[in-house]
């Protein structure tokens, strides 16, 4: 495989998996009964040590701060969207895994996008 | 010799192999094109195992020291494998061995993250580098991006007990150190970097 489709696809993978992982244990942690910023702050803390754990798999694999900065801001903010989510109503599981999904990906097309505008200005 | 580091390093060559083969790979096109310009006498600072002795170019003189023995003994398979002269020396970059002004060219990689006190290892590498001589650098470091830096700073005291620092101004570390900046060039975000200075004349 190409070099760059490789790690494209490991960039893609990880976020992605990272993602919807998070949002799954938030909702398991996190139920109806919880006021919701508690429900966000858990969902984040248990994205950020989900995250932790997972990451040294997909940094082995596709890269070092490439891998750790968009898989961390993944985790945190997916972690803590469901954990939110979940403090209102119950969502189905699926909903979770593609809602997690999904911020995985718009993390990474954040995390090019900076670093697009950074090349643009170094010095 | 900084036992505390040493043994650190020496726990974490089980395993750096492991967790580094993707950086490797995602960093050695640029690696090998920012090593190219190695030239004179070369001092290459924290070779580790030896993951980027395959990007150095041919027939270059380097001399290339790890505070970890486990380390180098993982590098030497490597070092044998250059077309070129390269000795692998055990030394701290806090206590350097070599005479003032002994290299042309300094080199280090994710080198400056690692070491305990980063400003004194920078004046060291200046003492060993001939008047003019480059430093050249490719490391991580702080950002100075939200949520990027916020996120390095908590992830810092996590990683430390086996690796490296993640917030660290290792440019202006470079500054404070006494070398003259060249240029600053970013490998991604504002996080990896490759940096060019030089040692004052005279």
């Amino acid at each position: 495989m190409d070099r760059r489709v490789y790690f494209l696809a490991g960039d893609v993978l990880s976020n992605a998996v990272t993602g919807a992982a998070t949002a799954w244990l938030a909702a398991a942690i996190v139920d109806s009964s919880w006021f919701m910023p508690a429900g966000m702050l858990a969902g984040m803390l248990a994205g950020m040590g989900l995250g932790l754990l997972m990451m040294p798999v997909f940094v082995g694999l596709f890269g070092a701060m490439e891998v750790m900065l968009p898989v961390m801001l993944t985790a945190m903010l997916s972690g803590m969207l469901s954990g939110m989510a979940s403090a209102m109503q119950v969502p189905t599981i699926p909903l979770l895994l593609l809602a997690g999904g999904s911020i995985g990906i718009l993390v990474l097309l954040l995390t090019y996008a900076i670093d697009a505008v950074l090349h643009s200005k170094a010095s | 010799m900084d036992t505390s580091t040493q043994k650190k390093w020496n726990f974490s060559a089980v395993f750096y192999d492991l967790l580094a083969w993707g950086a490797e790979q995602r960093w050695g096109p640029r690696k090998r094109e920012f090593f190219s310009s190695m030239h004179g006498k070369v001092l290459f600072v924290a070779v580790g195992t030896g993951q980027d002795i395959p990007f150095f170019p041919p027939g270059r003189d380097i001399i290339g020291i790890d505070i970890s023995p486990r380390m180098l003994a993982k590098a030497r398979e490597r070092a044998a494998r250059y077309p070129g002269l390269l000795e692998l020396r055990v030394m701290d970059i806090h206590a350097l061995e070599f005479p003032d002004h002994s290299f042309d060219q300094v080199v280090t990689s994710c080198t400056l993250c690692s070491v305990p006190d980063p400003v004194a290892a920078l004046i060291a590498l200046r003492r060993v580098l001939k008047p003019g001589g480059e430093l050249y650098m490719f490391e991580h470091t702080g950002s100075r991006v939200f949520p990027f830096n916020r996120m390095l700073d908590v992830m810092t005291p996590i990683w430390k007990p086996i690796g490296p620092e993640m917030n660290r101004d290792t440019v202006a570390n470079v500054e404070k150190a006494g070398f003259k900046m060249q240029q600053v060039s970013n490998v991604y975000l504002d996080v990896v970097k490759t940096i060019i200075a030089s040692a004052p004349e005279g």
